[in-house]
């Protein structure tokens, strides 16, 4: 099986190849002397690669993982092909536009824009409160607002949608 | 010496005032809100009593519920910890007209430092440095603008009543003060009730310096030298340490004697905390934490005390016992605390909510974890993202920073991101290292990317925790994923066993 694994921003191709119940794998068509042991079923893992002893911990879901290795943490996203290609046509399709998504769960504090605003790039969108901290939210560039996904004292979840701008006619 | 004490508070502070009231013989007695029936605080306390309420303000911030618990239980006194009523002047009186011993400073002296405006005033007359700013606080736009320019720029904006780091923004020019001021004030409206803000010059390369004191009922005061917290972002500390790289004998000999005449010109009682901003060998008084801070610990470990139980002696009418000099004779090695947040250095450190599993307490010689972590804990937006405090003892700085860094390395919280990661990197960077720093140092960083970095082991494990997962998804009985909610606890109890590279089960 292929995988397209981004560590901190870097591509790598992993593949991992079942064997009679063992698994082979080939980091960028290397192949990699590895030992994988699940310590527990809450991702404290006991890696042994290349003469070296680890003890990873490794969390999430089968898109996005967090990997800690001694201390440091890696943000990890997992595609196979048919979902790097789906991927790459949403990429597409949206393109010119854009949704802003909050990037931390909180309350919306203050609208500063109207659906139908031309925004430039810059100008604060929203005002969203989390852990009592105030953040003017953006507009990632310039454009019309064309649907407010929040209201007022509204709370909302990491991820939601916040604004739907699109480029200026 | 007191029987019985109310603790009021929650997280790692009631469990760190918990555990000294455990070794002194005095019960503690523990509140809780719903959320946190189950919560460590709850369970290492003598007695607990319920508060109700899930939201700051139904419990641990309502000041009548807190002081029915404490009759209610038989406390003779109160240990207020650090955040929610600690630093509240009305709560600190209500205490004492209950009948009961409020183990902090007077409320008068409360007042005098609380506000940041009125604070000024006070040190400017005690003789006390202060940084060059406005003394009166704006509250609108117009004036702040007319304001700045007195000043120049760069300007730091602050509430006039605050703490924390909420409600601070720095300005660097016209353009940007209109948002940073109703950024700040709504800030500091949210949090305090109180929209006032003021204003004063940012100083350059500066350093948050800050100066331990403790003061008893019969007019003595000592300071236990300083703590070096400038490694802050968003004026949050990350780490702090004792003593500090830029303070020699002299220079804490000063700075110690100007916090205890602070403390004195108020009429101090118990333990406080004067800040200073540092810069280039000159100080200015910040303002005074009329409370235990977070970072006390860093001080225990250099002056072999404890804090909270000096406290519990003075609230009680002890006399100090010794001299300013007994003090300084204790001064032995360098000490470092990493604060745990559950945040999201990836995302611009922003808050991380989950629920905590996997989790692995570092150990081992002259390490200390400050925390009340446990498996099954919720982290929420309801209270403050602060889980744990790591702290370590070594020699020297050097020998102190290496062991951070291990104890850094066993650690592990799962189920929310931290702010550990962000701290190993700051340990391993050669001007921390050196000692060459100051506020800014973390505005420059990179704190999400490891430099020698285990990319490629990364990223096979973590194809490798893919493939694993989907193979169990495969064999689960249901595939519909809601029924996979209801199955998930018990698929968990049973893995299926990894088979990987010719090593035997998962368990």
């Amino acid at each position: 099986m292929k995988y397209f694994v981004t560590v901190n921003g870097i591509a790598h191709e992993v593949d991992v190849v079942e064997r009679l119940g063992e698994l082979a794998v080939k980091v960028d068509g290397r192949e990699l002397d590895l030992s994988y042991e699940e310590v527990d079923n809450l991702g404290q893992v006991a890696l042994i690669s290349g003469g070296r002893s680890w003890g990873v911990s490794i969390e999430g879901d089968e898109h996005e993982v967090s990997c800690n290795i001694a201390g440091h943490l890696y943000a990890v996203a997992i595609e196979d092909e048919r979902e790097r290609a789906a991927h790459a046509a949403e990429r597409e399709a949206t393109k010119g536009g854009g949704t802003v998504k909050s990037v931390m769960p909180g309350v919306v504090v203050k609208l500063l824009v109207q659906e139908g605003a031309a925004v430039e790039k810059g100008q604060p969108l929203l005002i969203l409160e989390a852990m009592k901290m105030q953040n003017e939210i953006a507009a990632p560039a310039a454009g019309v607002v064309k649907a407010l996904h929040v209201r007022e004292r509204e709370a909302v979840a990491s991820g939601a949608k916040l604004v739907t701008l699109v480029a200026a006619p | 010496m007191f029987k019985r004490i109310l603790v009021a508070n929650r997280g790692e502070i009631a469990l760190r005032v918990i555990r000294t009231c455990r070794e002194m013989g005095v019960e503690p007695v523990a509140i809780y809100s719903d959320v946190d029936r189950k919560a460590l605080h709850v369970r290492m306390a003598h007695s607990a009593v319920a508060l109700g309420g899930s939201t700051p303000r139904e419990s641990y911030l309502d000041m009548d519920k807190v002081i029915a618990a404490a009759k209610a239980s038989g406390s003779e006194a109160v240990h207020p910890g650090y955040g929610f009523l600690s630093e509240r002047s009305a709560f600190a009186r209500k205490v004492t007209e209950a009948g009961l011993v409020w183990i902090g400073p007077p409320p008068e002296a409360i007042e005098a430092m609380g506000d940041k405006i009125t604070s000024r005033r006070n040190m400017k007359k005690a003789g006390v440095p202060v940084v060059p700013g406005l003394v009166d606080p704006v509250d609108d736009v117009e004036r702040a603008l007319a304001a700045a320019e007195e000043i120049g720029y760069p300007i730091a904006i602050k509430a006039a009543a605050g703490g924390g780091g909420k409600g601070i923004r720095l300005v660097r020019s016209k353009d940007e003060m209109a948002t940073a001021f109703r950024t700040a004030s709504g800030e500091a409206l949210a949090s305090f009730g109180d929209g006032r803000v003021y204003m004063e010059r940012y100083v350059d390369e500066p350093r948050h310096i800050e100066v331990q004191v403790l003061f008893d009922k019969h007019g003595l005061g000592v300071h236990f030298g300083e703590r070096e917290c400038s490694i802050q972002r968003r004026h949050q500390k990350l780490i702090e340490e004792a003593p500090s790289v830029v303070v020699d004998d002299a220079l804490r000999a000063k700075m110690g004697e100007i916090a205890v005449r602070a403390g004195a010109a108020v009429g101090y009682q118990n333990a406080g905390t004067v800040e200073f901003l540092y810069s280039k060998g000159e100080f200015y008084f910040l303002e005074m934490n009329t409370r235990l801070q977070v970072e006390h610990p860093v001080t225990e470990m250099v002056y072999g005390v404890d804090l909270v139980r000096e406290q519990l002696r003075v609230a009680a009418g002890e006399p100090l016992g010794y001299t300013q000099g007994d003090v300084l004779a204790k001064k032995h090695g360098w000490s470092i605390e990493v604060r745990i947040n559950a945040e999201d250095p990836f995302n611009g450190f922003v808050p991380s909510i989950g629920t905590i599993h996997n989790l692995r307490a570092p150990g081992g010689p002259w390490v200390r974890l400050d925390a009340a972590l446990y498996r099954g804990m919720e982290v929420s937006l309801n209270y403050d993202p602060m889980l744990a405090k790591l702290i370590v003892w070594a020699p020297d700085r050097d020998a102190a920073i290496e062991r951070m860094k291990r104890a850094l390395a066993e650690l592990n919280v799962g189920g929310v991101r931290t702010s550990a990661p962000a701290a190993l990197l700051v340990l391993e960077e050669e001007r921390f290292v050196r000692g060459q720093f100051d506020t800014h140092f973390l505005n420059h960083m990179d704190l999400a990317t490891p430099r020698k970095g285990e990319d490629v082991l990364v990223a096979a494990a973590s194809a490798i925790h893919r493939h694993l997962l989907m193979r169990r998804k495969a064999l689960r009985t249901s595939d519909s994923s809601r029924a996979a909610w209801g199955t998930r606890s018990r698929a968990s109890l049973s893995p299926y066993p990894a088979h990987v590279a010719g090593n035997g089960g998962g368990q």
